[in-house]
This record gives structure tokens, sequence and C-alpha cells, in this order.
């Protein structure tokens, strides 16, 4: 592979690298986010167990707290089944990236370069959304 | 009060699994990968373990293996909580002695639904 080609490509493979570290902060501060309301909602359910409010109100509202909780926790497993994901192409890209530069400067004054190891297999998570799984009890 | 024994490298769902479970009622202690939750598990019983598969340095099969080697845990529940959702694994999970299969993301009421059915 000619020289600047090989530059170029692994150029581009270390900035989609860093692209996915990125992603991957950003993923990890958006679930911080999400976290906070969770507190909020708890306490809002202690005090709509309180004398204040009654009746069927009150229960009704308990209900809908509840709801949208329990499908906050589901939507906040995102963060999981992202970062596999990325963490492994993350790898992939590295590996390919060094592979590069070991091809290409392999009699670079430095020695060769170190190559570190692909994914032995495809990213591990299957999900593409998030619908909740299966279930298989033994 | 029942204690689960949570195992996942991802902190986002240590925090999910240990925020349903609680509220549920049950005592929850985090691991963060496969050797940490067998250290943790050594150190005091749990009623239940709930492990990921897919941790550094030991992952949930081999967690399994191993503490079904010891006499304590030949009898705990274990289930596996994964993104894996592949025959294979799932019956590697069943040699390895787990006696549940949960593919993430899970719903807090299944996945209260299906430890209550060992441990209420």
């Amino acid at each position: 592979m000619p020289l600047l080609a090989a530059i170029g490509v692994q150029d581009a493979l270390l900035a989609a690298n860093n692209d996915l570290n990125r992603m991957q902060t950003l993923l990890a501060d958006a679930s911080v986010t999400l976290m906070r309301p969770f507190q909020g909602v708890t306490e809002r359910i202690q005090a709509l167990r309180g004398p204040s409010i009654t009746g069927a109100e009150r229960d009704s509202m308990i209900c809908t707290v509840t709801h949208d909780l329990t499908h906050a926790v589901t939507a906040l497993q995102f963060q999981d089944g992202a970062s596999q994901p990325i963490s492994h192409t993350q790898r992939r890209l590295r590996n390919c990236a060094d592979q590069l530069a070991r091809d290409s400067f392999a009699d670079a004054e430095d020695g060769e370069a170190v190559v570190e190891a692909a994914p032995d297999r495809s990213s591990p998570v299957t999900p593409a959304e998030m619908d909740t799984g299966l279930i298989e009890l033994f | 009060m029942h204690s689960i024994l949570a195992v996942d490298d991802s902190a986002s769902m240590r925090q999910m699994v240990a925020f349903t479970l609680r509220n549920a009622g049950y005592e929850v202690t985090g691991a963060v990968n496969g050797q940490d939750a067998y250290e943790k598990a050594h150190a005091r019983g749990f009623d239940l373990v709930l492990t990921d598969q897919n941790m550094p340095r030991m992952d949930g099969l081999n967690l399994t293996k191993q503490l079904r080697e010891h006499l304590n845990f030949k009898a705990t529940p274990i289930r596996i909580l994964t993104t894996e959702s592949g025959d294979q694994m799932r019956q590697a999970g069943r040699a390895a002695g787990a006696t549940g299969w949960l593919v993430k993301p899970f719903d807090p009421a299944w996945l209260i639904e299906v430890i209550r059915k060992v441990i209420c």
C-alpha cells in the first residue's frame, strides 16, 4: 500500500475510534442524567401516599408514576446495550490501525508496531432496540 | 430480607438491577465482574445470584461453574441476565449450572417475577 494511502486510512480509523470514545462518554453522561429523576419520582410516590391527596386521583397518579418508572428502567439499559458494540468496534478499529502501521512502516527505526488483538467474534449484543428480552428458566 | 448478588461490569446495569430489586424488598450487593462476585459470594452467602455473561476477568458462565463446585452454592439459584440470546449460549448456561437465562433489556416487573419464583 502506498505510504500516503496508508497514512490516510490510519488517520480515518483513528478518527473513528475517537468518535466512538466520545459516543461512549456521551452515553455514560446521558445515563447519569437520566438516573436523577428516579430519586424524584420515588419521593413523589412517598408524598402521594401521604394524607394531602386522597381517593381515586391519588391511586391513578401512583399507577402512572409506577408505569413510567417501569418503562424508564427498561429504557435506561440503552447505555449497556450501546457500550458493548462500541467497545467491540473500538478494538476492531484499533487492530486495523495497528496492522496498517505494521505493514506500512515495518522498517521504522523504533521497531515493528504492536498489533492489539481484534475481537474473536462479532459483537455479543443482539437486541436492536429497547424492547424487553426473552426469559428461559431451567 | 433475602439477599441477591447482582453482577455486571456496566455500572448503569448494576444501578438498574439494584433499583428494581431494592424497591421489591430485596437486599442487593453489586459485583463488577465474575472474580469480584466469586470473592463476595464466599465472604457471605446469598439467596440468589443474578449475573451478566460478558465481563472482564471472569464471565458469567465461569462464575456459575466455579460457584457450583462449592457445596454452599450447589442449590443457590443462579440467573444469567445478558444481551446474548443464542441457543448455543443458553445451552452452555444450562450446562454450567445456571437456573435461568434472561435476555436484556429486562422489564422490572418480569425480573421481580422470575426472582420471586425462587425466593419470596
